[in-house]
């Protein structure tokens, strides 16, 4: 296989990734399992007693993967218009995503120190508090966009 | 960028939906290259092209604002 061949591979592969979207009904399998995950959360911290640590991580990480699914999931019409104010909430919701990594700690910080005198001590956010919010701002953005259009 | 697709679709007397589903993109995506909210992509205009039997820049025109 010579080099051009071997570009051309490259590129095939790398845009089949780019254009990966899983199929509009796996838009309700997330709505469900993002759902199920909250009611969970609630139920956790309201009802459930004892050492339920492992339960909220798993809830967290299923609570993103719900929220995953419904961003990658396909419209039921989906044409170029949609693939790009996708493209364009993604932008979006990157760029926040880390000015919200960034910013708010210093935020949670300052507010926790001034209602009460010696507040929190200064912490960086978690990965799930960051993906969640990138997740949130991505969907909310794409939809807001589509419904503008 | 300008167009006269509504003009085009009003001589085929063809509403959005039709035109939507004939080139396969939303009723909605139709509705926003009419507005001048979106430049579709040089296939689409093709597929354009081919429903009103017209070449693309017979319906698509560059304005001031593409020259800035």
């Amino acid at each position: 296989m010579n080099t051009e061949k071997l570009i051309d591979c490259e590129r095939s592969h790398l845009l089949k990734i780019t254009k990966f979207r899983l199929p509009h009904q796996f838009i309700v399998v997330g709505v469900v399992v993002a759902a199920i995950s909250i009611i969970m959360m609630f139920v956790r911290a309201s009802v459930m007693d004892g050492d339920t640590e492992w339960l909220k991580l798993l809830l967290q990480k299923t609570l993103l993967i719900g929220m995953l699914l419904m961003s990658v999931s396909k419209d039921k019409i989906e044409d170029e218009m949609t693939v790009s104010l996708r493209a364009q909430s993604y932008t979006v919701a990157f760029i926040v995503g880390v000015v919200y990594a960034l910013v708010m700690p210093y935020v949670e910080f300052g507010v926790s120190n001034v209602v009460h005198s010696g507040g929190e001590v200064y912490k960086d956010l978690g990965d799930f508090q960051v993906l969640l919010f990138m997740l949130m701002i991505q969907l909310m953005f794409y939809h807001t966009l589509k419904r503008y259009r | 960028m300008e167009n006269t697709i509504k003009v085009e679709r009003a001589i085929l007397n063809i509403t959005q939906n039709d035109l939507a589903e004939k080139i396969g993109v939303s009723r909605q995506t139709i509705n926003s290259i009419e507005a001048n909210r979106y430049v579709p992509s040089t296939v689409l205009a093709l597929k354009l092209s081919e429903v009103f039997g017209k070449p693309v820049n017979s319906f698509f025109k560059l304005s001031d604002s593409d020259y800035e």
